[in-house]
């Protein structure tokens, strides 16, 4: 770290445009080691995995919306995965499971955290970078290599994995391509892309963590840190105290898969033959895979939480309301969310009696989820809201997260969950509260913080199509499907069942939506990247274009390696001075006025 | 090759009016161009308040009909209320937390000459949004947490004057239903190397006499008012048994045996009768001709992804009286007698008494035949 501090101060003494360490291309796009660069390769790899996930979930809706239709361009698109222009059964699976996984890691973890962490950690705390900036880097090529093996697993034979995101044993526990297409070396892909990625995320959370223990800036004291910091923070906590007891699942599963153990198997009869397996218990793999699986729900939705909470205060020019309950929230969530795992295990054979302790503490968690609703309502109330596009996405965040959030109350209670456990319902819920509303949390950052990353704005006429496509596509998706409540999941069919069967103009519609929203996300892609090279430049006047408090607006419009030219900036007061001392805006490096006492 | 052209010029034209929507705003005062637009959007927010409001009702009016019907288990009704009581509650809070996000975004959209009202924390009111969820989760919590301990109380086993007692298997992709038979005991299982066979996947010892009257359906078939206790396993990968009319689900796990208590409240021709009321059950299928409900019957569906045809592990069920169950039971060949042993050969060191009987009941078959 040192190193940086030097190098910059040295170019900084000589003239802002005098590099003498000049950086080659390879060392400043590719393998850089500057946190904010960094920030911006997690998130175009985020970006292009989230079309590649949603690209697949349209195929599927295809299937879903029209199963007794025949659409030639899926076979030349998919080969003989599609024969005669129908999707196969055993594609249909496997793209679910892709979409899936893809969504939750990929893009939602890496490219939620993975970028706003990188990015916004040392410029809001006022570091030069991460503690380790090596770490940094390999945390991003862990990711990346994670992604090549995952995305390879596409063009093998038998095709990437198919058992389901969740990877449940034995349809994934037993090598063997008769039980599972996606079990052979589609799966064994799979897990070493899980492993590469633990290993990535754990790299970045640790760096994280530690730089912002150890690397604010003179007079940022923890309570004068903005909640996104906090929020990114805890989500790094989450991941390192969580992720582990994934690579722990998967490597059991691995070893039941090719070494022959019997971790998770037990009494296995295929076609009346007894296996060698004995003794083991797939109930087990569902623990370890569901104490990473939920507190991950709460990875994905606390950078969420965090950019909402920054973006609502700087456009209503208004304090965020309650920040310390927002930080007291957020730690409830963090510690209580390690006490909710097995309500995704209520009717898969686990005692009862343990069912009831999982109800209370997941209830106990949407109190501190409510306490957030209520502060971040009151937080607009009576603010001069100005309705540029990261604010319209942050509330169209906490409009999705209320609506996505409430079914919770009728998942997490055992009773109801009988019926409601692997339906329509359960889809309906999580792809509201964590799917939709945290992509609004990443498209509000990525709309407010483009002008710092690129020093140019984003067009703002297609930022509002975006919003407005993607706000009605994602309710038109995702709120019929709540009538659904009795329909399973995962059917690559219902014509099988008379009682699951009418609902097939509803699937017509669901799929009509989820094109208008792929639209609107076009949109979105050719604004980013248009705007990227020729968006409206930002100038020396509007270098703080939204007036934002925090330190991050403080540096140059292209920051070099080191953040500020010069010294680190001292902190004075609180990120949420907004409409005091007669001023809209007073940021935190503006020292008190006489008399003023620092919130 | 059209349609490529006509997404193209789609996206074209959406940016090139933006690019020019951009290109206008330059030169003109910033708070009034931001006036304008927050004006726009917050009216927009407004429009989606009351659009999606309506629209919510509607999908309540046009698709609240076609969700499953009424419960037709005693402990389906505990399941029903809870989801029922959470629903009202859930809407309430949702009505009122949208008409207050969107309406204080309309209400308080950028003004030039607006002051935003510093107002950064108040003990009081977080104490009441604290509260408030926490008494009506507690209730919520103390109902559900009832009705599951009734629901999986399984010493009511004990008091019920009869139990039903089946088994379910599943495998991929379908479902191995074995009933005691007439003798209401079922046939010992080992899991070994010996007993477990193609034709006995499920290792039953057949030197379990136990065994013999041991009946292997097609159909599920249960009977009305009578306690029923599932048996439930899986073969090969994880399932899911689910009666969804019954509120009834449980995973079926190989090697970890799971059961389920249920009574059924109607027969499938009673159930169809109060179908037969309702006016989303009287269209007319038009496929068959009938109205819907004349056709309806109860279905059992797998609900754990197992495999390629996970969507298709479908059994029919069928609720009767007991008369016609014991009919049924009596009338159903055991899988012993017809897969097993069919011509009915006894080995002479297990002659016994009701050997003996099985033997006369083959001869009596055997002349059957010759005749």
């Amino acid at each position: 770290m040192s190193e940086v501090t030097a190098h910059h101060d040295s170019a900084h003494a000589h003239g802002h445009d005098d590099h003498h360490h000049e950086e080659s291309w390879l060392t400043k796009y590719i393998f850089s080691q500057d946190h904010k660069m960094i920030g911006k390769q997690f998130l175009m790899t985020g970006i292009f995995w989230a079309f590649v996930g949603g690209l697949l979930s349209l195929f599927f809706r295809m299937q879903l919306a029209w199963p007794n239709e025949t659409f030639p361009i899926l076979e030349t698109l998919l080969g003989s995965w599609a024969e005669g222009g129908k999707l196969s059964n055993e594609f249909y699976y496997a793209l679910v499971t892709m979409h899936g996984t893809i969504l939750v890691f990929f893009v939602l973890t890496a490219g939620l955290s993975g970028t706003f962490s990188n990015f916004l950690i040392p410029l809001q705390i006022g570091a030069r970078d991460m503690a380790s900036p090596f770490m940094n880097m390999l945390s991003y090529w862990f990711f990346f290599a994670a992604s090549l093996v995952l995305f390879m697993s596409f063009f093998v034979q038998t095709g990437p994995a198919s058992g389901g995101w969740t990877a449940y044993p034995p349809l994934n526990g037993i090598r063997d391509i008769a039980i599972n297409k996606g079990s052979g070396i589609g799966f064994d892909l799979w897990i070493t892309s899980m492993s590469l990625f633990i290993v990535g995320s754990t790299l970045g959370s640790l760096n994280y963590v530690s730089t912002v223990i150890n690397m604010r800036t003179k007079g940022m004291t923890f309570d004068k840190m903005p909640l996104l910091v906090w929020a990114l923070t805890f989500t790094a906590v989450l991941g390192i105290l969580a992720f582990p007891a994934l690579l722990a699942a998967a490597g059991l599963l691995e070893f039941d898969r090719v070494l022959g153990t019997s971790f998770y198997l037990n009494n296995i009869v295929i076609n009346g033959d007894l296996q060698a397996y004995k003794g083991g218990s797939p109930l087990i793999y569902q623990h370890l895979f569901w104490f990473l699986g939920h507190p991950e729900v709460y990875i994905i939705i606390f950078p969420a939480f965090g950019i909402v909470s920054e973006v609502l205060a700087v456009h209503a020019k208004k304090p965020i309301f309650g920040y310390k309950a927002m930080i007291l929230s957020l730690g409830a969530i963090l510690v209580i969310g390690f006490f909710v795992w097995a309500h995704h295990m209520f009717v898969t054979g686990m005692s009862p009696a343990i069912g009831k302790v999982f109800v209370i503490f997941t209830l106990l968690i949407a109190i501190p989820s409510a306490v957030k609703v209520f502060n971040w309502i009151t937080t607009i109330w009576r603010g001069n809201l100005r309705f540029t596009v990261p604010m319209m996405f942050a509330i169209g965040f906490v409009s999705l997260f209320i609506s996505g959030g409430l079914t919770g109350i009728h998942l997490g209670n055992s009773t109801i969950d009988i019926q409601l456990h692997d339906s329509y319902f359960v889809v309906a819920h999580f792809h509201i509260v964590m799917g939709v509303a945290a992509f609004f949390g990443m498209w509000a950052g990525v709309y407010q913080w483009f002008p710092k990353m690129f020093g140019r704005f984003m067009n703002e006429t297609m930022g509002y199509i975006h919003f407005w496509g993607s706000l009605i596509g994602g309710y038109l998706v995702f709120f019929p499907m709540h009538f659904m409540a009795g329909v399973p999941r995962r059917y690559y069919a219902f014509d099988q069942f008379q009682s699951f069967n009418n609902f097939q103009d509803v699937n017509v519609f669901i799929t009509i939506a989820a094109f208008l929203v792929m639209a609107a996300n076009i949109v979105f892609l050719i604004n980013f990247f248009y705007s990227i090279f020729k968006g409206r430049p930002l100038t020396e006047e509007d270098k703080n274009p939204w007036g934002s408090n925090t330190l991050e607006w403080t540096t140059p419009i292209h920051p070099g390696h080191g953040n500020w030219p010069g010294e680190l900036p001292t902190v004075y007061r609180w990120p949420y001075d907004y409409s005091v001392n007669g001023k809209e805006v007073n940021p935190q490096n503006q020292p008190l006025a006489e008399g003023e006492h620092g919130h | 090759m059209l349609a490529v052209l006509a997404v193209v010029l789609f996206f074209t034209i959406i940016f090139l009016v933006s690019k020019a929507s951009e290109m206008s705003s330059i030169g003109k005062n910033a708070d009034d161009e931001m006036e304008d637009r927050s004006n726009l959007q917050g009216k927009l927010l407004f429009t989606f308040l009351i659009l999606g409001l309506l629209g919510v009702a509607y999908t309540f009016w046009t698709l609240g009909p076609r969700v499953l019907p009424a419960s037709a288990s005693e402990h389906g009704d505990l399941v029903d209320s809870m989801f029922n009581i959470t629903t009202v509650v859930v809407m309430i809070t949702f009505v009122i937390t949208h008409i207050a996000l969107l309406s204080f975004a309309y209400l308080f959209r950028y003004k030039k000459d607006r002051q935003a009202y510093f107002f950064p924390h108040d003990n009081r009111l977080e104490l009441i949004w604290t509260t408030i969820p926490a008494i009506v989760f507690t209730f919520l919590v103390f109902r559900g947490i009832a009705a599951w301990d009734e629901i999986f109380d399984f010493e009511k086993l004990e008091t019920a004057d009869e139990v039903i007692r089946f088994e379910a298997t599943a495998k991929q992709f379908g479902w191995i239903l074995r009933y005691p038979g007439v003798d209401g005991e079922f046939g010992e299982r080992i899991i070994d190397e010996e007993h477990v066979s193609p034709i006995n996947e499920l290792g039953v010892n057949w030197e379990d006499p136990n065994s013999h009257d041991d009946i292997y359906a097609n159909e599920l078939v249960l009977v009305k008012g009578k306690v029923h206790l599932a048996k439930l396993g899986a073969q090969d990968v994880l399932h899911g048994f689910y009666l969804p009319h019954f509120r009834v689900k449980m995973d079926c796990l190989p090697g970890l045996p799971t059961q389920f208590m249920f009574t059924p409240k109607y027969t499938t021709e009673e159930y169809k009768a109060i179908l037969s009321e309702k006016k989303y059950w009287q269209q007319i299928d038009p496929e068959t001709g009938n109205p819907k409900w004349q056709d309806f019957q109860f279905e059992l569906a797998c609900t754990e992804l197992c495999g390629k045809s996970h969507f298709a592990m479908q059994k029919v069920v069928r609720v009767v009286t007991q008369e016609e169950y014991d009919a049924w039971i009596q009338g159903s060949p055991s899988y012993y007698n017809t897969v097993i042993n069919p011509d009915g050969a006894v080995e002479v060191e297990d002659v016994e008494e009701d050997s003996i009987e099985a033997m006369d009941s083959t001869i009596v078959e055997v002349l059957a035949v010759l005749k």
